[in-house]
């Protein structure tokens, strides 16, 4: 679900290839994502979540699917051990 | 010093989506003029806008969502001026080519969204658990005043100053001078100048409201509000737009190979009152109307049109009128005088330079837009109006186009034909 998001976003608003998404060791730095390339990401999923993902760096040495999981603990983290459905949530979706 | 000439015009107004159809709108004076929509009225009563139909997004590409609005109307414009100057798909010398844009305010729609969205999430945050500070990480440069200008450069790959102009409702006339003499004293070969507006947001529009210079509804048709030098006169109304020219040097133009210039940029004048903040003085209009003749090497009587700035205030369009006569003298009654703000709004940063072109496809074609709306003359406000209806068939060699701003800043343009 959350990789789903964030890689689709990552294939309409940042042009990564959507080939790049079949390697099942992608790592981050294979995106080419520049800083404000990586938060502006991250702001999709803090836009439904409602809180601030801390320490965005930290993911640029990551694989993607490393990424995922730290980021799905966050949210969880935040919702009482829960995953929340991130679908339509969020204040400003659509307009980013 | 280097000729400047105008190859390029663009415009995106709440007239039309482009230049044609912003002109044709303006020549037949219908008006873009409505009640303000429900959603940027705060519960303000009477309140009337001129918004722009088309979303701006229509003509770009997908990449530009989320770019303030104003920043879209500029992109917009620009696509369309450095199309008629053959100059979307090469730029021959990047480095010599500068943007320059005029904004009054920029980043309103940023701005706005983001206190609404904070605030709001602030009042909501027990029920929801949400954390009011999660922001989008550009809206600092989304908002920021020279937005636009940063766009320009990066969509046309200009490499020269960008600069932005920052004088209220003269912003884009002083772009457009300022770019004009970098020109002509050879900084830069070429300039894509636009100026540009959109704050029709309901922060802004109560702030407007309460400076009591809003235009009241016409009881019988609300498009017929705004009513420049017309003794029934009771204001202006805010719109937004933006309007695009590309500048160089006629031996820029020449080495390209350029499209038949429209124009050559031949005079600008700017001054300011130094005497209150948004009262205007007649001494500065005067100095600025002066200046702009003496450098494009003209008599008053050689200056064949002017659209003013004429606002519909009160103030405005009898200080106005007053600098008018005191430039012209006995030419003034020979001068046609209109405001085209009747029809498509206080554009704001925008209205030097659309109101600029507008001036200059009067010139090439002959035919002059009226001030809308003036069945009764105030007669403090003695200028040959072109009221109502176009004055066509004229023969016009050179145009005026006024801008004084808020804070006593004001600017004066003069267009004149290029031999052919």
């Amino acid at each position: 679900m959350l990789s789903t998001l964030i890689r689709d976003y990552l294939i309409q608003n940042a042009k990564v290839d959507p080939a790049l998404f079949e390697r099942p060791d992608l790592q981050m730095a294979d995106l080419a994502l520049d800083s404000l390339g990586l938060v502006e990401m991250l702001f999709e999923i803090e836009d439904r979540c409602g809180f601030q993902i801390e320490d965005p760096m930290r993911f640029r040495e990551m694989a993607f699917a490393d990424m995922v999981a730290a980021i799905e603990a966050d949210i969880r983290a935040h919702h009482g051990g829960q995953m929340p459905d991130l679908t339509g949530m969020g204040l400003t979706t659509g307009e980013a | 010093m280097n000729k400047v000439l105008v190859t390029g015009l663009g415009m995106i107004t709440p007239l039309g989506p482009d230049r044609d159809s912003t002109f044709a709108a303006a020549l037949a004076a219908r008006s873009a003029i409505r009640p303000a929509p429900a959603d940027i009225c705060a519960g303000l009563p009477n309140l009337l806008t001129a918004s722009i139909d088309t979303d701006p997004l229509t003509h770009l590409d997908r990449q530009h969502a989320g770019l303030d609005r104003a920043t879209l109307l500029a992109l917009v414009a620009a696509d369309e001026a450095m199309a008629q100057a053959g100059l979307r798909d090469a730029i021959p010398d990047p480095a010599r080519f500068g943007a320059y844009a005029g904004v009054g305010f920029a980043g309103a729609h940023t701005l706005d969204a983001m206190y609404s969205r904070y605030f709001s999430a602030l009042h909501n945050a027990d029920k929801t658990g949400r954390n009011a500070t999660v922001m989008h990480p550009l809206s600092v440069p989304r908002m920021m005043a020279n937005a636009p200008a940063a766009a320009l450069s990066m969509r046309h790959g200009l490499r020269g100053t960008t600069n932005t102009y920052a004088v209220a409702c003269a912003s884009s006339a002083v772009a457009l001078g300022e770019a004009a003499r970098a020109i002509a004293h050879g900084y830069l070969d070429a300039v894509l100048v636009v100026g540009t507006e959109s704050m029709l947001t309901a922060g802004c529009m109560v702030a407007w409201n309460a400076l009591r210079v809003m235009a009241r509804p016409d009881a019988s048709d609300p498009a017929a509000s705004c009513k420049p030098f017309s003794s029934e006169r009771n204001g202006f109304v805010l719109g937004e737009g933006a309007g695009a020219l590309v500048l160089e040097s006629e031996a820029h133009a020449q080495r390209r190979n350029a499209p038949a210039a429209l124009a050559e940029l031949a005079g600008y004048g700017s001054s300011s009152d130094a005497h209150h903040l948004t009262a205007p003085s007649v001494d500065g209009q005067v100095a600025a109307m002066r200046e702009a003749l003496a450098q494009a090497g003209l008599a008053p009587e050689d200056i064949h049109y002017l659209n003013a700035h004429g606002t519909a205030t009160d103030a405005g369009d009898v200080i106005e009128a007053q600098s008018i006569r005191a430039v012209f003298g006995d030419a003034t009654s020979r001068l046609p005088v209109s405001s085209t703000k009747a029809v498509h709004g206080h554009l704001i940063g925008a209205g030097g330079a659309v109101e600029f072109s507008l001036a200059i496809l009067a010139m090439r074609q002959g035919s002059i837009p009226p001030t809308a709306n003036l069945h009764h003359p105030d007669p403090r406000c003695d200028l040959d109006h072109v009221a109502l209806t176009a004055r066509t068939g004229a023969r016009l060699t050179a145009v005026m186009s006024n801008s004084f701003a808020f804070g006593g800043s004001n600017a004066s343009l003069i267009a004149k034909q290029v031999a052919a």
